[in-house]
Formats: C-alpha cells, structure tokens, sequence
C-alpha cells in the first residue's frame, strides 16, 4: 500500500524533481522495498544500453533529400505538384531500400540538383525564386539559432549564440533569445558569449537598454565587468544611473565596484 | 544562389548531426528494425523541411522535433501495417570491456524492453534516452502529466517483470547447460 503512494513520487524521484522531505521519503521507502528498488535500479541501467550508430550513408542520403527537395524547391511552380508526389510516396518507395536501388536513387538525385544548380547559377532565375529561397534560409537559420539556445549542454548553446553573428540583421525573435541568453543562462561563458554578439547590434536601442537592464542580474563579476565594459564602449549616457545603482548595491565585489566608478567617470 | 543553397543545406545538416543519432536510436529501439530506422530519420527531416513554419517560437525545439518523429512512424505503419511486432534483427553486440556479468544484464534488459507493449516502450525511451521532460511528453502523447506519472511508472513496473523472467529462465538455462547463450523468449508463461 505504501508502494502506491511512492508510486505517484517515483517518477519525479527519478528525474531529481522531488523537494528534500518527499525525496528522502521515498529513499526510506527504497530501503525497505525491494520491488521498488529494484525499478530504481532498472531504471538507472537503462543508460548503459549502448547507443546506436546509424549507417555512415545516412549523412550522403540526407544530403541527396536535401538537394533534391531544393531542386523541386527552385524550379517551382511547373514541377513542384511532381516533386510533391514524389515525396508523399517516399515511403512507399520500398524498393530503393535495396542497395542497387539506393545507389541509383542517390546519384538520380545527386544528378538532379548538381544539374538544377549549375542552371539556377547560369540563368538569371527570377528575383522571386531568390526571394523566396532567402527568406526559407532565414527562417533555417532563425530555427537553427533557437533550438541551439535551448539545449542542455552549455557548448550547444555557444554554438547557437556564435550561429546568430552570422547575420547582420538580428531577427527579432532571435534578438530576445539572446538577450534571454544574456541575463538568464546559467553558464558565464555561453552570457559572455551572448553579449559579444549583441555588442554588434548596438544601433538597436533596445539593445543597449536591455544590455543595461542585465546589469542588476548578474551574480558574476566577470559579466558584471563586461557588461560595464561594453557600455562604456558605447558612450551611453542613459547607462549612468544603471551603473550607480549596481554601486550600490549590497555585497558587490570590489573589483566590479572600483570597475562600476571608473565607467561613471567617463561616462559623465 | 548556390551560396544560398549550400547555407540553407548547412542549417538543417546542423540539426541532422545533432539529431540523428537520437532519433535514429528512438527509432530502433522501438522497431528493431534499422534499415526502417534509417528511413524514418530521413522522413524527419525531410518533414522539418516542409513544416518548419509550423514549429512556434519559443516552444522547445526537441519536443517539436520528437512530435514529427511520432507523426512519421505512425503514418509509416498505417501505410504499411506491420506483420512482426518486433524484429530483433538489431540486437547490438555488447561491448567487450563490460564485464561479463554487467554484459549479460544489459542484454537482459534489453531483451526485456523490447518485451514491453510498445507504447510502453516508447514511453520509457522517450523519459530515458531521449531528455524530453514529463510535461513535454504530456503535451506529445496528449494526456494530462499525472497520466504520464503512472504510464512511467507502469512501463517501469512491466520492465522489472520481464527482466524478472528472462533472468530466470537464462539462470535455468545455464545450469542445465552451461554452454547455452540464448535466452529464451519466455513471453508466453509468467512466472510471476
């Protein structure tokens, strides 16, 4: 009967979810039940089931998919219908799962789009399709970005902040996750990262507001002392009374404090 | 424009290398079948592809990317109904520098998980293997979090089960022959 009542914990318990008085409940129970921990303990050896490597081909497959899709993508719209059809019958192409059929598949694609390319380079293709080709890209790389700042690992979100410095326009939406980035991610170097690619959009107003707005959450004193950096650097006036309240603040590091004065001075 | 082409190529060939290898490992260890497997991933991007403006800002990417993946395996299988439920053509070869004892119960467990119903399965991959968080599930499978509180916990309790029998039955086999090295399905009687 007990059992049924951890039975609702477990879960959480598992993931590490569980406040200290609930997590130390079900850890008693775990000592007196073995059916219980024995889940526990089954559950801890699922990570060492080994991870499988797809075949070495699937990067060429995927980039023949790709091309071929932006192939159809680009002579649209008189084959587009074609390609389509041919994508929403892509499963039930069994056959090319042979490996004669695969190789042939790959290359008819690899053909494809090295043939559509060169003509695309070539002709004078109308400024729509281009149009409508960059906008995807953006929209690509926008995605790319966003999903980046969101993983677990802090070096996956680096990568994502360094993505976004590829752009000269930041896209709005972009800007906001890094400005989130900048305040609240738990790594200094991915936010010390995150304010060296907003430094390059100091022309945005928001941008330099936001930057100094950052000033209040930070707990490290090497962010701290960037971001003062940096607002030096951009002669903002407005910045000055940011800069005064951090002064001020209670249990600031010394450092940062004699950093804080000197930008004040020159800042006024 | 082929500079164009190239760099959006190079965009979605970022979340591939990311990506692919989750997937890839969701997909086989739920069908058991590579080959499907392989085919499938390759569905997930080319869907990523096509849908990517449906994805919402602000949403988290991977749970996006495993409902796409749940999508495309379910449309495979309307399309081509199964005739196996599970093909272990897959079963890997466990690494050497396990000990033999931590090798044997690997094998066991995993013999074990492909025993569950698969929507069991899936449940405990997607919680184990694949990082989604409960409530990421829940928006996934359509239920409410508590429900996937006790489908984690159910999935966890038929996995202790079955691991249960098959170390029974490899502990029979082994004293009855020493030399044996299958572990008998045992699906069908429970000792328990």
């Amino acid at each position: 009967m007990e059992c049924e009542q951890i039975a609702q914990l477990l879960p959480d318990y598992l993931q590490g979810d569980l406040g200290p008085d609930q997590q130390h409940n079900v850890e008693a129970h775990l000592k007196r039940c073995a059916d219980c921990s024995e889940e526990v303990a089954l559950w801890k050896k699922l990570s060492l089931l080994p991870v499988e490597q797809p075949s070495p081909g699937s990067r060429a497959r995927f980039e023949a998919m790709l091309q071929a899709y932006q192939a159809g993508r680009s002579t649209a719209p008189k084959t587009n219908s074609r390609w389509g059809e041919r994508f929403s019958s892509w499963n039930s192409l069994r056959w090319l799962r042979s490996p004669l059929g695969r190789v042939a598949w790959s290359t008819a694609l690899l053909a494809v789009g090295f043939i559509s390319g060169l003509y695309l380079a070539n002709s004078r293709s109308s400024s729509r399709d281009l149009a409508a080709l960059e906008s995807e890209l953006a929209s690509m790389k926008q995605m790319v970005v966003l999903s980046m700042l969101q993983q677990q690992s802090a070096g996956a979100r680096l990568e994502g902040v360094t993505w976004s410095t590829r752009d000269q326009e930041l896209d709005p939406k972009v800007l906001s996750a890094l400005l989130h980035t900048l305040r609240h991610d738990p790594s200094v170097d991915v936010r010390l990262a995150a304010l060296d690619a907003l430094s390059r959009h100091a022309g945005q107003p928001q941008v330099r507001t936001s930057v100094a707005n950052a000033l209040q959450d930070q707990q490290s004193p090497l962010v701290q002392v960037a971001l003062i950096d940096q607002l030096v650097e951009w002669h903002d006036r407005e910045a000055a009374p940011h800069l005064e309240r951090l002064r001020q603040s209670p249990n600031l590091n010394p450092a940062v404090r004699q950093r804080a004065d000197w930008a004040i001075s020159k800042l006024n | 424009m082929l500079q164009v082409r190239d760099g959006a190529g190079e965009m979605l060939g970022v979340l591939f290398d990311r990506y692919q290898t989750p997937l890839f490992n969701f997909y086989a260890k739920l069908t058991g079948d590579r080959a499907l497997s392989e085919d499938l991933v390759q569905e997930v991007f080319l869907r990523i592809l096509k849908y990517r403006q449906s994805y919402r800002r602000g949403t988290p990417f991977r749970a996006w990317v495993y409902q796409i993946a749940r999508n495309a395996r379910i449309d495979h299988f309307r399309k081509f109904p199964r005739e196996r439920a599970f093909e272990p053509e897959m079963l890997p070869p466990v690494t050497p520098r396990d000990s033999a004892e931590e090798q044997q119960e690997v094998e066991l467990l995993q013999r074990a998980l492909q025993q569950l119903p698969e929507e069991k399965r899936e449940i405990l991959l997607l919680c184990r293997f694949q990082e989604l968080k409960y409530e990421e599930i829940a928006g996934l499978l359509g239920c409410e979090l508590n429900t996937v509180r006790t489908r984690i916990h159910r999935a966890l309790g038929d996995l202790r089960k079955a691991f249960h029998r098959l170390a029974q039955g490899a502990m029979q086999t082994k004293t009855k022959a020493a030399a044996a090295e299958n572990v008998p399905p045992g699906g069908g009687h429970h000792g328990m």
